[in-house]
């Protein structure tokens, strides 16, 4: 059960990564939410034990490699929003969902700040506000997500977790 | 695991503990991949895993499009079709006259006893994937190291220079377009023939041409063409449209803002032009010393701020017109 899960995590992972990878451009581009790290924050708050902050550095890395950024610099930041997620995963399941997209868009902005961060120590430059609009996107795909997970299975993942153990 | 009080939720190490030793791989690996440049080697490796899902990815892109075709009316084929034989009509006219213009100018460069012009061949290559974050200017083509692509060549399209490729893997190679920040272009003013070094500005495509006096003489909707003098772009390419000029008496250069000539983002097709310096490499031992140092890759080392303005005003030379490569002088021995 644990391994066929599993396998369903990395499938995910993976066509996040494809839709990542889709030829974005003009506005899609500038809206493009960061498929990967909702789908991370999912399973982050989903199945802890399965997706951990390890699991966000390799996609972080894998983020890396298929854009050419610099090697890391996604890890860091996944794996600094993965250990946020992760640290308040068990107050999760006192929160509706309209709460918990706040939650998740307050993660999506640490990934991008950190990245912002980051390229600010590499020489770049301050962007505009719309940079931040992929957050906002993001938060909404999650609340598509969840909205399907739940009415598929049981409303939060208090009764999942419990099922499984 | 470790204490008996979380070993009822299994759960390995402490998040905090993860966080950690994740970080530090994570900043390990930034300075080694910023500093040392070790990570070439694995980075191709890695590229080669990915490449099917970049493929995959653009399969849809590609269906659509095929779809699209498909069932685009025949009325639109049709005046396709005839604003493309027009357009035909009117390129055949000037390449007649460019044949016979080259041919002039092959033998005028024979009497001067000059450089001969070395022509350039390109290969056609496809955008798969733009770069997602807003700072760095960046796509990514298919054809990469196995079909002889390598970093430096000059990147075209129909209607001037889209960038330069800064990295290849085997069958990608990435181009860092002229918009981006880490890219300088020598240019020259096509109207005055005055020469500069042309830096993109990073977003909202433009491209900046900063260290020139105020007092310089570029008008609004000049266009900036490629010098030739670097021996990597070709000379004559259009690289830019001047559409600002910003004459502040109490800054020290000339605000100058241009937008790129090549249809940056609009296009799939790009042409991969072949470096001369890679192509022949022996023949040029003659031309002047500024091809050597920009021959290697202008994108990653390029902050000439002491050199710029100096290089950039010392020749206004209004005698050379734009399309000539730029030193003929001392070509001929």
């Amino acid at each position: 059960m644990y391994t066929t899960k599993s396998r369903f995590i990395y499938l995910s992972l993976l066509l996040a990564l494809f839709m990542s990878m889709l030829p974005w451009s003009g506005s899609g581009l500038m809206l493009r939410p960061d498929f990967v790290m909702v789908t991370l924050i999912f399973w982050l708050c989903r199945a802890p034990h399965l997706c951990n902050i390890g699991t966000a550095w390799i996609a972080g890395l894998l983020i890396d490699l298929a854009t050419g950024g610099l090697f890391g610099a996604n890890a860091f930041a996944y794996s600094l929003t993965a250990f946020f997620a992760v640290i308040y995963q068990r107050r999760l399941t006192l929160f509706n969902i309209p709460q918990l997209a706040l939650f998740v868009g307050a993660l999506l902005a640490v990934t991008q700040i950190t990245q912002l961060v980051l390229r600010l120590f590499a020489g770049g430059s301050i962007p505009d506000w719309h940079y931040f609009l992929p957050s906002l996107t993001g938060t909404l795909l999650w609340i598509v997500l969840a909205v399907l997970s739940a009415s598929g299975t049981a409303p939060t993942g208090a009764a999942s977790n419990k099922r499984r153990s | 695991m470790e204490q008996p009080t979380t070993a009822f939720f299994v759960r390995g190490p402490q998040p905090f503990t993860r966080l950690v030793f994740f970080s530090i791989l994570s900043l390990v690996l930034m300075g080694v991949d910023a500093r040392l440049h070790y990570l070439t080697e694995v980075r191709q490796g890695f590229m080669g895993l990915l490449h099917p899902l970049q493929v995959a990815a653009n399969m849809p892109g590609y269906w659509y499009r095929q779809t699209v075709e498909y069932w685009q009316g025949h009325d639109a084929m049709l005046a396709d079709n005839r604003r493309l034989r027009i357009v035909n009509l009117q390129q055949g006219v000037d390449l007649q006259r460019l044949r016979s213009m080259e041919e002039e100018n092959m033998h005028l460069r024979q009497l001067l006893g000059a450089v001969q012009e070395i022509k350039q061949p390109a290969q056609l290559a496809e955008i798969m994937n733009v770069d997602r974050d807003p700072f760095t200017q960046r796509v990514v083509v298919n054809l990469g190291s196995r079909h002889g692509i390598t970093t430096g060549q000059a990147v075209a399209d129909g209607m001037g220079v889209i960038g330069q490729v800064t990295r290849t893997y085997p069958f990608s190679s990435e181009v860092t377009l002229v918009t981006d920040k880490s890219l300088a272009i020598p240019i020259q003013v096509e109207r005055s023939g005055l020469r500069a070094i042309a830096f993109g500005h990073g977003r909202d495509n433009i491209i900046d041409l900063p260290y020139l006096p105020t007092n310089v003489d570029i008008q609004e909707g000049d266009v900036l063409v490629t010098s030739g003098i670097d021996g990597v772009y070709p000379p004559g390419l259009a690289v830019a449209r001047v559409t600002s000029v910003e004459r502040d008496s109490d800054l020290t250069f000339a605000r100058i803002v241009c937008e790129p000539a090549a249809g940056i983002e609009q296009h799939r097709q790009v042409l991969l032009l072949k470096t001369p310096l890679v192509a022949e490499a022996t023949p040029i031992p003659d031309t002047p010393a500024v091809t050597t140092p920009s021959g290697k890759a202008p994108a990653q080392t390029a902050k000439p701020k002491p050199s710029a303005p100096a290089s950039a005003t010392a020749a206004p030379a209004p005698s050379t017109p734009a399309v000539l490569p730029a030193p003929p002088a001392n070509g001929g021995t």
